[in-house]
């Protein structure tokens, strides 16, 4: 037996390894694809380092408040991330607590459990937190610039930003460990993914329905008073993040004692609630994993049922083929709970959505309509964000099963056209829902409307079939869950050549609508020959971001070899 | 009914596939033999479109896999070494999907489906999700649904693995069946007792290439010392194998 601290460095090495092998094996190509979404990504964190400092420098020239405004905006900041640290904490300790491909093995070597635990814990914690904690960089700097701290502040606030993740984290970490205890089957993961999106929805409802923009318009808020209390009162101050914000903003006055205080608190919560957790773990973690061995029974649902595709297929209404794979992917999605419960989350961005749209100041009638149309930038983000979630790593989705239709006498073309006859429907109602809703809260005129709501049509269904071709063109058939997909550079890539089609189509769109102004206030004809030309452009667009993923799809996925 | 001519298959400087020739007929049972990364996998994968080769060719009744892969794998079934399969299904779901899949008539599928679900011991199982089966209840799965198709051609990969004794004679038994009407067997194993007692003919790939071809009596002859040992014992596929392998000497270490 190894001891645990010997062991979990054996284990931390072979991550070690793998990170090195990846980069050392990286092909030029993936070194450069690498690179570039790098760099997207450090232009991205500086982008939101300038927005944050203006919107920070702006509140600190409030007038006798302005100096708390940063502070508590930093506050909510953290409460905040904290929060979503814990959620994503709870959904990354299901996977890799209990369902990572090399769990089984790990647990026949002679490794302790608490080892272990240990060991997968840190990964949880690493893959709930990263990307948040990225985001938080740039907030940081700003805070630092407009409140002119010095250096040991960036790096005091970056070295507690560790315990403050590792501490949200592990409170996921431990709410998953009592589920599995408690509920030792499968179907608690089920209940996990629900509870998480329930969650996740409503935090983000309420963030938005709260109208945090209120903060920096003090005479929305009537009684003056309350509002200098609520700057005043720490943000939850039993909450770590209060101990990080609370803590750098003494360090920032000078008051070491408060500083050392937080700091201390939060350190000591960290080293508390991680040994408590991998002392019970011996008992409750193998428990809970054990558990989730247990297969699933599908209880008695309709079995005997004969599905409507394939009654479809036996009237000679539809093609067989396509239909049987249509059937099987809609049997995996509703019985995926990790799917569908993401559902609860676009009727929350739906009803975000519309609610922002309600409260835009916008009053004539004529800005009302141009907005609608600027409006469909926003609705195109949403559907291609959605499409992100849902569209592009169907391909992946076939998993390792994909043998079994890649075997069967079909094009793969039937396979990636089967999964656009799935998604395209509801692709396109969401970007209708969006664009109808707001053209109707917002009184656009008829052209408009009709305008944004044929350009919404097309751009989800081009969004849709661009995203089946290039999660082809970036397949991932051995991931562990859905964000790998999503978030990998294929996905990157897929997000960004939908904002750039959408931004194009806007561009050339931007020509009827200067028209149809034009002939609405001063009398002014259209020019035929312009029209034409903004129709092929349109057309000569939608073909080329259609057709150029989509062969890039199909030849790709030819080449795949399994 | 199996042709594969000059066939190669590189990964980089590896050629995992060298220039490999075999014709097989009908209603043949074929043994393809190797240690681990002989080739073997790769040459399945390769007649079952689900890989290209670097070159050469090969064809399933006439049907060129990479020019006509559909035509082929119409008539052509693949159990794979790994039986995934789509976890969120249930075990006559899977069925019925492949039986949709390969154009099986609906009223073919309904009576057959529950009697091959039975011959396997699956019917009790059969509204199951797949996520729920073991390794083996998978392969037995996997082997109802090729018997459903009725293919021409079957290639086993590792068919025997996860399988308990009575399914594994079951299966031992089907193969038999198939040939016996005119079904081709193209098998790769590691047991060389089932190669030795089922297969007309075997070859044996070693490093990429297809070292000897023949029927056991025929490699046995070509072993060198006629059909015994020094020690006077009749020398088996499993001696054969070893020594064309190179695996005594490091079985002598051990």
């Amino acid at each position: 037996m190894q001891s645990s601290i010997a062991g979990f460095i054996i284990l931390q090495r072979r991550r070690f390894g793998t990170a090195v092998n990846s980069l050392v094996s990286m092909k030029l190509w993936e070194f450069f694809v690498t690179f570039a979404f790098s760099m997207a990504g450090v232009a991205i964190l500086v982008g939101l380092h300038f927005w944050f400092f203006r919107v920070m420098k702006y509140l600190s020239t409030v007038q006798i408040i302005g100096p708390l405004l940063p502070w508590k905006l930093t506050s909510m900041a953290f409460l905040m991330m904290f929060s979503m640290v814990a959620v994503s904490g709870l959904i990354a300790a299901m996977t890799t607590l209990y369902y990572s491909f090399d769990l089984k093995f790990l647990f026949s070597s002679p490794v302790s459990i608490r080892t272990l635990f240990l060991d997968k814990t840190v990964e949880a914690a690493l893959y709930s937190s990263w990307t948040l904690a990225l985001v938080m960089v740039p907030f940081i700097f700003a805070l630092g610039r407009v409140m002119d701290c010095g250096v040991f502040f960036y790096i005091y606030f970056l070295l507690l930003l560790v315990p403050y993740v590792l501490l949200g984290a592990a409170f996921g970490v431990a709410l998953s460990m009592l589920l599995m205890y408690f509920f030792p089957t499968s179907r608690t993961r089920d209940l996990v993914w629900i509870m998480s999106s329930l969650a996740l929805t409503f935090v983000y409802v309420m963030i938005r329905f709260s109208q945090p923009e209120k903060l920096v318009r003090p005479d929305t808020i009537s009684i003056v008073a309350n509002y200098l209390q609520y700057l005043q009162a720490p943000t939850a101050p039993y909450l770590p993040s209060w101990w990080l914000v609370g803590g750098m903003q003494a360090f920032r006055y000078g008051r070491y004692g408060e500083f050392a205080m937080h700091a201390g608190l939060l350190l000591a919560s960290v080293a508390v609630l991680y040994g408590v957790l991998t002392f019970f773990s011996k008992w409750v973690y193998m428990k809970g994993f054990s558990g989730a061995q247990e297969g699933r029974r599908r209880g008695s649902a309709s079995a005997s049922s004969v599905p409507f595709e394939r009654r479809l297929v036996a009237r000679g209404w539809v093609e067989r083929m396509e239909w049987t794979l249509l059937w099987k992917d809609r049997k995996l999605f509703t019985r995926d709970v990790r799917y569908w419960s993401q559902f609860a989350l676009i009727v929350a961005i739906i009803l975000v959505y519309l609610f922002s749209i309600r409260q835009l100041p916008v009053e004539s009638p004529d800005l009302k309509s141009l907005v609608s149309f600027l409006n469909l930038c926003v609705a195109g983000f949403v559907v291609a964000s959605v499409g992100l979630r849902f569209t592009f790593p169907a391909v992946s989705l076939e998993g390792k099963s994909l043998w079994v239709v890649r075997s069967a006498p079909m094009g793969v073309e039937r396979i990636m056209l089967e999964k656009v006859l799935l998604l395209s429907l509801p692709s396109v109602l969401i970007g209708v829902i969006l664009v109808a809703s707001s053209n109707y809260l917002l009184q656009a005129d008829y052209f408009i409307s009709v305008l944004s709501v044929g350009t919404i049509i097309v751009c989800s269904l081009v969004c849709c079939i661009m995203g089946i071709g290039m999660g082809a063109v970036f397949p991932k058939f051995n991931v562990e869950n859905i964000h790998q997909i999503e978030s990998s550079a294929g996905g990157f890539i897929y997000m960004a050549m939908c904002m750039g089609y959408i931004a194009v189509t806007m561009a050339i769109e931007s020509y009827f609508v200067r028209a149809h102004f034009h002939q609405k206030f001063w009398g002014a004809q259209w020019s035929s020959e312009l029209v034409i030309a903004a129709v092929a452009a349109l057309l000569l667009l939608n073909i080329a971001a259609t057709v150029i993923p989509w062969r890039m799809g199909v030849n790709n996925l030819k080449k795949y070899e399994l | 009914m199996i042709k594969i001519e000059a066939l190669s298959k590189r990964f980089g400087e590896l050629a995992a596939v060298d220039n490999l020739n075999l014709e097989i007929k009908s209603g043949e049972i074929f043994g393809f033999l190797g240690p681990n990364g002989a080739g073997k996998t790769t040459t399945v994968k390769i007649l079952s479109g689900l890989m290209y080769p670097t070159s050469g060719k090969a064809e399933i009744d006439g049907f060129d896999i990479v020019l006509q892969p559909e035509e082929a794998k119409r008539i052509m079934a693949l159990v794979p070494d790994e039986p995934f399969v789509y976890p969120k299904l249930t075990g006559s779901e899977f069925m019925y999907f492949i039986g949709d899949l390969y154009s099986v008539p609906v009223g073919k599928q309904e009576e057959r489906i529950p009697k091959l679900l039975g011959m396997f011991d699956m019917d009790r199982w059969k509204d199951e999700l797949l996520e729920s089966y073991s390794h083996g209840m998978r392969q037995k799965l996997v082997l109802a649904s090729v018997l459903l198709r009725e293919p021409k051609v079957v290639l086993l990969d590792e068919p025997m693995v996860g399988l308990d004794p009575k399914s594994a004679r079951l299966v031992r038994d089907i193969i038999r069946q198939l040939a016996a009407s005119g079904v081709t067997i193209f098998m790769c194993t590691h047991t060389l007792e089932l190669a030795e007692k089922l297969c007309d003919r075997i070859g044996i790939m070693y490093e990429g290439r297809l070292r000897e071809l023949g029927t056991v009596d025929e490699l046995r002859a070509r072993a060198g010392s006629g059909i015994t040992d020094s020690q006077g014992n009749r020398i088996n596929l499993e001696d054969i194998f070893l020594t064309l392998t190179e695996g005594k000497e490091y079985a002598a270490m051990i």
